[in-house]
């Protein structure tokens, strides 16, 4: 063949795409990824709840029971208590959210986005709350008379939590966009 | 960049320049899961490159030089961490089309296939007539390097097919 004619061959494809988007296949993939999108959900999302609500009930009951003044000890149990009840109700509304979307491939596609949404949104919470807390705490231990190096020691605890939730906070983002790019995809195939 | 604006050309570009991404999949990646994992990489690379797309060249040439360079990045980490092969049933994004391929299509995939990641770009671009200029730009290589590229993988194509002709594989 010379060029112009591997040129020709090479040039039919252009009318005839070489695959098809496999419907089913693309649909289980949209299950498979609304599943781990939910489990991923729920399970952190209890885990701070849970978490927020014993860490702000333990601190609490410590101060009252010892009759410690610390004012940012205080503030910090009211912080994480307030934590726990805003991502209960939250979760509340999530639920009742979940049974508007039909089981078509579109409702499955768009659950599975409205989770992930709401996956990044928690982990923001979840990164910006550290802020508070950090503070709190440090301020706890200063007014407590701590040594430094306590402090200090706390002080990197909570720059290494930010650093991990920072890393976490951007995998939840790429999985929300991995899942708008199907639904480009699905659209584009309609 | 409004998402729903990013979300419009990306729709837009798949169905106007599917084609574009389908070549470089078959030309990079072997197996079927491979397909589907290249497909898969480089339309996410796609989406996040549209909100730095300036209309300073045209859309095929932005999608080849993301598609090429995605390609070539996966094949070099395929390369060092190799995905290893299933038996379960994997159901396939991808799915052949019903119109089997041309048999001169398919060896000429295989010739392209048998060349090194730099070559398989250029001669993707060479066959859909990109000037040297935008070859040269879109690869990050010289012009006169692009020339003598061509030049030798056209003697090589021309001569292969001649005796796959001759030979009548």
């Amino acid at each position: 063949m010379e060029f112009d004619e591997l040129k020709q061959v090479w040039d039919s494809q252009n009318n005839e795409l070489l695959w098809a988007i496999n419907e089913q296949a693309l649909h289980n993939r949209i299950l498979s990824k609304k599943k781990q999108a939910h489990h991923i959900t729920n399970t952190s999302e209890l885990l701070l709840i849970i978490v927020n609500m014993g860490a702000g009930y333990f601190v609490l009951q410590m101060n009252l029971s010892s009759h410690s003044g610390n004012i940012f000890m205080y503030l910090l149990a009211a912080w994480m208590l307030g934590i726990a009840w805003y991502l209960l109700f939250s979760r509340i509304r999530r639920l009742k959210k979940d049974k508007q979307f039909d089981r078509s491939m579109h409702g499955d596609l768009n659950y599975a986005i409205s989770v992930a949404t709401y996956q990044v949104r928690l982990s923001l919470l979840g990164r910006w709350s550290i802020l508070p807390i950090g503070l709190f705490t440090l301020l706890g231990l200063w007014e407590s008379g701590k040594s430094a190096w306590i402090i200090v020691v706390i002080l990197m605890f909570f720059a290494l939590t930010t650093y991990a939730s920072r890393w976490e906070h951007g995998i939840y983002k790429r999985k929300k966009r991995e899942l708008e790019i199907l639904k480009g995809k699905l659209e584009k195939e309609e | 960049m409004r998402e729903t604006e990013r979300q419009h050309i990306f729709e837009n570009w798949l169905a106007q320049y599917m084609v574009i991404i389908f070549k470089v999949v078959r030309a990079y990646a072997f197996t079927t899961a491979d397909h589907d994992d290249l497909f898969q990489e480089i339309t996410i690379q796609v989406w996040h490159s549209i909100p730095n797309f300036r209309q300073e060249s045209s859309a095929t040439t932005w999608l080849y030089r993301i598609s090429l360079n995605t390609a070539i990045k996966w094949l070099r980490k395929e390369r060092k961490h190799p995905q290893p092969e299933t038996l379960d049933k994997v159901e396939h994004v991808l799915q052949e089309s019903r119109m089997p391929m041309d048999e001169r299509l398919a060896w000429l995939y295989e010739e392209i296939y048998k060349l090194d990641e730099i070559d398989r770009s250029v001669t993707l671009l060479m066959l859909d007539n990109f000037s040297y200029k935008e070859m040269a730009n879109i690869l990050g290589i010289s012009e006169s390097n692009v020339g003598v590229k061509i030049n030798r993988i056209k003697k090589q194509l021309i001569s292969k097919s001649k005796k796959k002709d001759h030979y009548g594989i």
